[in-house]
């Protein structure tokens, strides 16, 4: 069976608070998704700012009403079960503001066992084996408040698996950690699903943390699914031509669009008026790419040959590039 | 429900001078009403004040007006001032994620600040009772105390109109503190509402709050309930379709924040 199973889901959000009689106007976030994650897969939501990962996180969740569509957790459908799926689920949210700041570690832990009705028996020892899991067991009795943010996203995973679930959402789980936090939260959400045998969908916009961890990825841009494979799969879509990256200096990117290239702008240095640019280009195609950039005024620093990776996916699919 | 309500306490207490500035706030704003107002009635006795509501003492009149009005009002604060908390600590939206029903969240999370806030009550209410020297006998205490219980009951379901509202609105602070003084003048608290238009005791009578100051005051003179029946009716009457009413508005706001996000600030 299927863990999760979305079919044509669409989400528009009111521009006003939609009150009786007022005319408001809509704007589409999701526009229309479908896919399907299997039990004890780690699936992941790829794409760049604004995409509509979150908003699909929250419909999956019965946190927000989707316009139109279905889908179902566990065999439950999202909005007539809501309850049955809360049960069952949990979401590490976007951001760092998922605690309560003025509670210690164990007192947030207690209150979210709480509502979530974990048996008063199993309730302390489920506490202290997530906070020892998670590291913070002899921080247990400190205010989250004076927590690092990767501390604090620690926390917030154990939080989210106060009600053993099924099935866990984790919104963008490393965004804004620093590097040793992000490597301890990759490797646990690996743990999770390896040993745990937890389903697991994920957010990033980090290509990378996608390719690492996820058995399979729907990139999302716009509020559509534009591709979706292992990361395998995906990249094999490009194999047959070489990714070229092209240091640039005095050039308007906004030149690209009418470009006969598939180029996308993956840096860029205000300050000292650099670009990076990076794209697929075949070997016999690539000084006539050279000569068309000059022949608008840029100065070509360096052009380099790399291995294509999933960002170059998501340039052959979009032209654009995903960046923060 | 309760744990929500542990959780709030918990982080409540961890700010104490709250307490003593709204004790103190509290005492303030009385003592300076029944000075006021025996200022502009010539003394602490009023015929005229006995001849239209029966009570002519008017420390012992203006004390139960105003301890009402502090226990009418908390649920409002409780559920504007709780919501919007957790609005502003990113919060919420964790919690509504949970198998918890949101209206006993709601409930839990006004109860932990409506019990510190009736604490302090109790507080401002004996002080008023020494400084005045109100007459209190233990068959009057007896004889209030289900009707405060049963005033409550009431005033949570009022109440919960707000939480409605706050869970849309977000910041509507400032609109419940207008409504709680308006409400002041509609219900009677300090001056009889007989010496008002025909259509603010139209509007009062609407009120929870003006039978529930109506019944204690009858205590205190010594009536009995068989006496104050229509207003007990009313009270009863009222508490009902408050809860309906409410509890409509609430789950009709839940159903468009969900539409809209929960957001925060
Ligand atoms: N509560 C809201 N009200 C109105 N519009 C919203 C709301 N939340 C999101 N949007 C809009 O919906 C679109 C999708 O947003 P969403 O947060 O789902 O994107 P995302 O992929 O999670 O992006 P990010 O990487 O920034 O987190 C955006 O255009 C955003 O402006
Ligand atoms: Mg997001």
């Amino acid at each position: 069976m299927n863990a999760i199973e979305v079919r044509e889901l669409k989400k528009s959000y009111p521009k006003k608070i939609p009150l009786p009689l007022r005319r408001v106007e809509w704007i589409e976030a999701v526009k229309g998704i479908s896919f399907e994650v299997k039990k004890g897969e780690l699936f992941g939501l790829l794409g760049p700012n604004g995409a509509g990962k979150t908003t699909t996180i929250k419909m999956l969740t019965t946190l927000l009403e989707p316009t139109g569509g279905e889908a179902k957790i566990l065999g439950y459908d999202i909005k007539r079960d809501a309850r049955e799926i809360r049960k069952r689920i949990n979401l590490v949210a976007e951001g760092e503001r998922t605690l309560y700041w003025r509670l210690s570690a164990y007192e947030n832990l207690k209150y979210f066992s709480r509502i979530y009705y974990v048996p008063k028996n199993k309730e302390k020892g489920r506490i202290e084996e997530l906070l020892k899991l998670v590291g913070l067991w002899e921080r247990r009795n400190d205010l989250v408040m004076g927590f690092s943010r990767g501390m604090k996203q620690r926390l917030a995973i154990a939080k989210a698996l106060i009600n053993d679930p099924e099935v866990l959402f984790l919104d963008e789980p490393t965004l804004g950690l620093d590097v040793q936090s992000a490597l301890f939260v990759r490797e646990f959400i690996k743990k999770l699903v390896e040993e745990h045998k937890k389903t697991v969908l994920l957010t990033t916009h980090y290509m990378a943390e996608a390719e690492e961890l996820c058995d399979r990825i729907a990139i999302i841009d716009h509020g559509k699914i534009i591709a979706l494979d292992t990361p395998e799969g995906l990249k094999r879509m490009i194999t047959d031509e070489d990714a070229v990256e092209i240091k640039v200096k005095d050039f308007a990117p906004s030149k690209l669009e009418r470009s006969p290239f598939r180029m996308a702008v993956v840096k860029e240095d205000a300050s000292t008026n650099m670009l990076l640019l990076r794209g697929q280009v075949v070997e016999e195609e690539l000084p006539k790419l050279v000569e068309w950039l000059v022949r608008r005024g840029a100065k070509i620093l360096s052009v380099e040959q790399k291995e294509p990776t999933l960002e170059d996916v998501f340039i052959k699919l979009t032209g654009r590039a995903i960046r923060d | 429900m309760l744990a929500v309500m542990e959780k709030e306490l918990r982080m409540f207490f961890r700010y104490p001078l709250r307490v003593v500035s709204s004790i103190i706030v509290g005492i303030v704003f009385l003592v300076q009403f029944i000075f006021f107002g025996q200022a502009v009635l010539g003394g602490r006795y009023s015929s005229m004040l006995a001849a239209s509501t029966g009570m002519g003492d008017y420390p012992t009149y203006a004390l139960i007006g105003y301890v009402l009005w502090w226990l009418f009002t908390s649920p409002i604060e409780a559920y504007i001032f709780g919501i919007r908390r957790e609005l502003q600590r990113g919060t919420l939206e964790i919690n509504m994620l949970a198998p918890l029903r949101t209206i006993k969240f709601l409930i839990g999370l006004s109860l932990g600040w409506i019990l510190i806030d009736n604490v302090l009550m109790g507080v401002v209410f004996l002080f008023g009772v020494c400084l005045f020297k109100i007459p209190l006998s233990w068959g009057i205490i007896l004889k209030a105390v289900p009707i405060f219980m049963l005033a409550f009951v009431a005033f949570l379901g009022f109440g919960m109109i707000f939480a409605g509202l706050v869970m849309l609105f977000k910041n509507i602070g400032a609109l419940g503190q207008i409504f709680e003084f308006l409400v002041m003048f509609l219900s009677g608290v300090f001056f009889p509402l007989n010496v008002m238009p025909y259509w603010v005791r139209a509007v009062g009578n609407a009120i929870p709050l003006t039978h529930a100051i109506n019944i204690v005051r009858g205590v205190f003179v010594g009536k009995s309930y068989a006496e104050m029946a229509s207003s007990l009716q009313a009270l009863l009457l009222l508490s009902t379709a408050y809860w309906l009413i409410s509890y409509g508005i609430f789950r009709w706001a839940e159903k468009i924040t969900r539409v809209v996000g929960y957001g925060g600030y």
